[in-house]
């Protein structure tokens, strides 16, 4: 093993060769602190804010580096508090402040670094364009719903043409690790924060608020007649939301034709329409922007069916534009399925040619239960552990924590009823009424069964969480 | 504005499977259309597989790519001092009545591009209309048509 030796601030430092660490995580080693505004162990550095600048020495040559990037050499010198470098950190946070001088976290750094009031035009920005909201939903959570877009001086953080976007799944590490309110007031994604979630319960739901299944007054299993995915209540129930005049439409999730299983979404206002989309698929499917669609087209009453992550971002929508006012009479009614994960359509498609030779693209069926992924083909079923599907699981599945779809107004999934049956969990006024417009029969729900997976997806995440928390606190 | 999306997959089809290929796979869209196109990006997504922000990150960023259509021939108006004094206004009015579209867009069958600029520095000239970095000067509105037809 080889051993680097350098000098941090006079203080000598050894570090492995082979760990290729940086001089920021050199300095922390031995209890220099370096400011920083755009570094977070967890993601590759990005060397964007420079508030780490460093001075080093090497063959008696100086220079300035960013310590967040710069790889430890051997024989290094660094000066991490040189008049040179308080200079331009002060000159830094002077620029940052003017940028966005309502900012608490930009105000506090700079006031410690004797910026007072900036020289500068004050703008009204948040963003200091860190771009660790990027890099964590790109590298972490896997979905990259945002970017750095345009150049020079529009550079921005967003989504595509600034569109709603269809890849974000509410998920909140991009508020978590956000220095300002930045994140927070983007609206073309849907971060969906701990105090979101309940001004969203508090909003719209109604009912007890149960540890691990959320606000809700009822919770049943029910078989309708329709042969749905499971007791068919999700069909059954748009179908009596249409007769009964509750809404007029439903966003819901068919196979495209002549694509096999492949899935969009679409609006249906009649039987056939919603009867064509009966059944899971096991995918994510763009949502939002068709249901924005829907409301320029003037659809206004709307039942959208979704998994978490959908309920999520048209909760999320809802609470922070003033739909009303955008869409005067809009009334949305959210059908939220339970979910502990989806796949990738190439990805489903290639294992399920692979570990039993048939075409998922011909499946009259697929089901996950009881741990078990089952695809039936010309009446024939065939399953295995759905573990073994572990590496086509969609990107960011292991950061949603939410299995039940907590802030729908009725939720509707497999687990907890026998098999035939839906179980059902009505959270506001509004699912009430459209339970009671619909015929089904009843039964017994096993409660635990249903707290298992809560508890087991929302683990799964929380593990994901800390360690983006653990990064923010070094 | 009909994107031919054949000719967008045949292009796709030249990178699939290959790491690292985003900004040329962009470059050569934007030499066949001379922009990039809205479902372009989408459908790029689709098929290699890259989340649409990235790719459209890139399409962004780069100079030489436009996000905006841009037509064939692109006519700058100028509207400085000199000509406006000369009537450059009513060169403008005419020039959007005959391609009837705006100061700023592209028409629809992708021909030509529109835009006002600020003195050329050759306000001698004015009222100056450049097309395709031709000049023309001292024009009148009843000029307008005959430049604009030499431009296929
Ligand atoms: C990706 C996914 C994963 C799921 N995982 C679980 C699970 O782990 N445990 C569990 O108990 N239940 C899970 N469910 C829910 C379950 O599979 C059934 O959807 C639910 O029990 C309703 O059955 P039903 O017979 O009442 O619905 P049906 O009457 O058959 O109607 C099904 C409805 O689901 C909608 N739908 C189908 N696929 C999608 C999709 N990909 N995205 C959005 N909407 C869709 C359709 O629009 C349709 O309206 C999952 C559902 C999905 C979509
Ligand atoms: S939104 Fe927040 S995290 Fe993202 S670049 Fe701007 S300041 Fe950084
Ligand atoms: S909420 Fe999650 S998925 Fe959405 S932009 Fe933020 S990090 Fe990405
Ligand atoms: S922390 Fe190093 S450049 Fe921002
Ligand atoms: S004002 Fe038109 S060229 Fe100067």
């Amino acid at each position: 093993m080889r051993v680097l030796k350098l000098e941090i601030d006079g203080k000598a430092v050894e570090v492995e060769a082979e760990k290729g660490k940086t001089i920021l995580e050199a300095a922390k080693s031995i209890g220099i602190d370096i400011p920083t505004l755009c570094y977070h162990p967890a993601l590759e550095p990005f060397g964007a804010c420079r508030l780490c600048s460093v001075e080093i020495e090497k063959r008696g040559r100086k220079k300035i580096v960013t310590a967040c990037n710069y790889p430890v050499e051997d024989g290094l010198a660094v000066n991490t508090k040189s008049p040179e470098i308080i200079e331009i950190r002060k000159m830094l946070l002077e620029l940052l402040l003017a940028r966005c001088p309502e900012e608490g976290k930009i105000q506090r750094l700079a006031h410690e670094h004797g910026v007072v009031k900036p020289r500068f035009k004050l703008e009204d920005e948040r963003c200091i364009l860190c771009g660790l909201c990027t890099r964590v939903c790109e590298e972490l959570v896997g979905v990259s719903a945002i970017n750095v877009i345009n150049r020079g001086v529009e550079r921005a953080i967003g989504t595509p043409y600034m569109e709603l976007s269809d890849d974000c799944i509410g998920c909140g590490s991009c508020a978590l690790v956000c220095p300002t309110e930045a994140i927070k007031r983007e609206k073309n994604i849907y971060p969906t924060t701990a105090e979101d979630t309940r001004a969203i319960e508090d909003r719209f739901l109604e009912g007890e608020r149960d540890a691990e299944l959320g606000v809700y007054t009822d919770l049943i299993a029910g078989k309708s007649s329709l042969d749905g995915q499971d007791g068919g209540i999700v069909s059954s129930l748009l179908i009596s939301g249409i007769k009964n005049n509750l809404f007029d439409a439903a966003l819901v999730v068919h196979r495209k034709d002549g694509y096999g299983y492949k899935a969009e979404a679409v609006v249906v206002e009649d039987v056939a329409g919603i009867r064509r989309a009966q059944g899971t698929k096991y995918l994510r499917v763009p949502m939002m922007s068709k249901l924005e669609e829907a409301l320029k087209a003037g659809k206004r009453r709307i039942a959208v069916v979704g998994t978490p992550c959908e309920v999520r971002a048209v909760r999320k929508i809802q609470q922070q534009r003033d739909l009303e006012r955008e869409f005067p009479g809009v009334e949305i009614t959210l059908l939220g399925l339970f979910c502990f994960e989806s796949f990738d359509y190439e990805g489903l498609k290639e294992r399920t040619k692979r570990e039993f030779g048939v075409d998922l693209d011909k499946a009259d069926k697929t089901q996950i239960t009881k741990g078990k992924y089952i695809v039936t083909v010309d009446g024939e079923d065939y399953s295995c552990d759905v573990r073994a599907f572990e590496d086509v699981v969609s990107e960011g599945c292991p950061y949603c924590d939410d299995f039940v779809s907590r802030l729908a107004d009725i939720s509707i999934g497999s687990v907890g009823s026998t098999d035939g049956y839906s179980t059902v969990i009505v959270r506001s006024e509004v699912g009430k009424k459209l339970l009671d417009a619909t015929e089904f029969v009843q039964a017994e729900v096993t409660k635990k069964e249903i707290v298992k997976l809560v508890r087991f997806k929302k683990k799964r995440a929380d593990k994901n969480f800390a360690v983006i928390m653990d990064g923010l606190a070094t | 504005m009909k994107v031919k999306m054949k000719r967008v997959d045949e292009i796709i089809e030249r990178y699939k499977g290959e790491e690292g290929v985003l900004i040329q796979l962009l470059l050569d869209i934007q030499s066949e259309f001379n922009w990039i196109p809205h479902g372009v990006i989408a459908r790029i997504s689709e098929k290699m597989r890259i989340p649409t922000s990235q790719i459209y990150r890139i399409a962004s960023f780069y100079k030489a790519m436009s996000l905006n259509p841009v037509g064939r021939h692109i006519i700058h108006v100028c509207l400085g001092t000199a000509c406006q004094v000369r009537g450059a206004p009513k060169i403008l009015d005419r020039v959007e009545e005959n391609l009837k579209i705006k100061e700023g867009s592209t028409t629809a069958d992708m021909r030509f591009s529109l835009r006002r600029v600020n003195c050329l520095g050759c306000c001698a000239m004015g009222p100056v209309v450049v097309v395709d970095g031709n000049y023309h000067g001292k024009i009148t509105p009843a000029m307008v048509e005959d430049i604009l037809e030499k431009y296929e």
